[in-house]
């Protein structure tokens, strides 16, 4: 297996730990304003609260992480305390590209440890039952942690389980391809997608109904398969159809309608209301269903595959989930749209995809909320109620061949709401492109260290 | 204000791996342009120019596609208006970084 396609290990991220060594050694030697700018000292500097408080966070991807290093800055004093059995940190919105054959996998792994902030304290279990009435968590492996206030950074349930003859392990043969589940499932995607344009085919990219995470990925992936055929010669020895299970492919209206009408153009077929119920990986045919109960069976050559997702068991077996209303289902956190804070228990608080909120779960609803929920814990230690209001906002790179994206960012209204004012949202540019491949995974660095 | 920020960070992370290099880089250059002090100097600035425009250029039409992108897919002002910002800016680089050196080498020699 060449560089490029083996996934590191812990072992191997070690050149992730020369990072935080750097970072040192570059403001030992006193080189401002470089290393007091970007070393987190030029950001706003508010004295920190004293506190006894014993803050759980329930989580170490980029959510759990970037409040704990905001807390550990805002608070003197404060027990906090990381559960989270996983020590490898993956960059996720990175996958798309290690899985259409943009970027080698080695870019999308790094050690967790070297993110986590001095003094913290990290149990290596994940939480299994939450138990808010009496303000503990218990892990996978029975020990009980007792808190003050509660961060929930649990990420998303991929539920493969709803997907009759699915088998993650498949993943890169007989067609069959899937961008979510892992670095190594990124790399067996781009190899299923490497030998189909070799020939072309029929291929069916898929999209449940339930709420995702990076809901742009299924079209990344529809996107750069088209541009793939293409650049292979293979494009018109080829269909591509998208099988939506709702009315859409993407739930901003203008975005929506804007990709419709890219992918009119592009000859890729869509075709409405039709969820994928089973797969039959060997025979390679996939069979959908429709809200009306009727099965279609469709043949393929190449078929990319996005779960349902819900919440984790722990938290929508919890007292901690919604218990009616369209996020019920899922299990998902119940928080307040606007605060972030758990709608009942005033000392829970909720980052990332894990929330049921009515839009974002992406990197980039973090990099905007991780600050107003650090914000918000440091309220409630403090006594007061939420000061800071989150307006659901969100981004989405998607890319529309290789070499050019569009940068769509929206808020919980569906409204565009462009960071560069000069930038046309819906416009496909090159500078997209490479914000997608060189700029935010860098930032998305920053954010994990709690600097933006 | 907060995208000053945030553009000053991602180029902080960017520059993270590679800050041992360009620290070298920069001694080396300061001691250069240390030992080429005098009217040496001046003279090569005109050439030094010449150069960095040279390299401007050459990253003008280059840069895309060392970012696996294409000049083609250059089609919206923004794209234009950020490879020209970029290819001056490592135009300007260069030609500050061969200016001692084209004074050493070159001495009082005019273009």
């Amino acid at each position: 297996m060449d560089k490029t396609s083996r996934v590191p290990n812990v072992d191997d991220l070690g050149r992730a730990a020369t990072d935080a060594g750097r970072r040192r050694l570059l403001q030992a030697l006193g080189l401002p304003p470089v290393a007091a700018a970007v070393a987190g000292t030029a950001a706003p500097v508010q004295a920190a609260v004293s506190t006894q408080a014993r803050i759980v966070i329930a989580g170490s991807g980029l959510g759990g992480i970037a409040v704990a290093n905001r807390l550990s800055r805002m608070l003197s004093g404060a027990k906090i305390i990381i559960v989270d059995r996983k020590e490898v940190h993956n960059y996720q919105p990175g996958y798309t590209l290690v899985a259409t054959g943009v970027w080698p996998v080695d870019k999308v792994s790094d050690r967790n440890a070297d993110f986590q902030p001095a003094g913290v304290e990290w149990v290596k279990d994940m939480v299994a039952e939450f138990d808010p009435a009496a303000n503990t968590v218990v892990t996978a492996g029975g020990q009980r942690i007792a808190y003050d206030f509660l961060v929930v950074a649990t990420g998303t349930h991929q539920d493969w389980g709803r997907i009759e003859g699915m088998d993650l392990k498949a993943i890169g043969t007989h067609g069959l391809a899937s961008v979510y589940p892992s670095p190594e499932a990124a790399v067996a995607t781009w190899a299923a997608m490497d030998a189909f344009r070799q020939k072309g085919g029929k291929a069916i990219m898929t999209l449940p109904a339930t709420p995702l995470k990076c809901a742009g990925a299924p079209l990344k992936m529809t996107f750069m398969l088209r541009d793939r055929l293409k650049q292979a010669g293979t494009l018109d020895k080829s269909s591509v159809t998208f099988c939506s299970a709702l009315g859409s492919v993407f739930g901003v209206k203008s975005v929506n309608d804007n990709v419709l009408a890219r992918w009119k153009d592009l000859g890729i077929a869509v075709e409405n209301n039709l969820a994928l119920k089973a797969i039959d990986i060997g025979a390679q045919r996939a069979t959908f269903t429709s809200p009306e109960g009727m099965t279609t069976d469709m043949p393929y050559e190449f078929i990319h595959v996005v779960p349902p997702m819900r919440a984790p068991d722990a938290v929508k077996n919890s007292d901690l989930a919604w218990k009616e209303g369209p996020m019920a289902a899922g299990g998902w956190l119940e928080v307040d749209k606007v605060t972030l804070q758990h709608r009942r228990y005033k000392n829970v608080f909720g980052i990332g995809d894990i929330n049921g909120t009515p839009r974002g779960k992406t990197a980039a609803t973090v990099k905007k909320s991780a600050p107003i929920v650090a914000q918000h814990v440091v309220d409630a230690i403090a006594g007061r109620a939420p000061s800071q209001q989150f307006d659901g906002y969100t981004s989405c790179p998607l890319i529309v061949r290789e070499g050019s994206a569009m940068l769509i960012e929206f808020d919980y209204e569906g409204r565009l709401t462009p960071s560069l004012p000069m930038i046309e949202p819906l416009q496909e540019s090159y500078f997209a492109w490479l914000m997608k491949i060189r700029m935010l995974k860098p930032a998305y660095l920053a954010v994990l260290k709690g600097r933006v | 204000m907060y995208e000053i920020w945030l553009m000053l960070n991602i180029v902080y992370e960017i520059v993270l791996p590679l800050w041992p290099g360009l620290l070298a880089l920069l001694v080396v250059w300061l001691a250069l342009l240390a030992k080429a002090r005098g009217p040496a100097l001046g003279r090569q600035g005109g050439p030094a120019l010449v150069l960095g425009a040279a390299a401007a250029a050459l990253l003008f039409v280059g840069l895309p596609s060392l970012t696996q992108s294409s000049l083609g897919n250059l089609g919206y002002w923004v794209d234009w208006a950020f490879v020209a910002a970029v290819a001056v800016a490592g135009g300007a680089a260069v030609g500050l970084l061969l200016w001692p050196l084209l004074a050493l080498l070159r001495g009082g020699r005019a273009t």
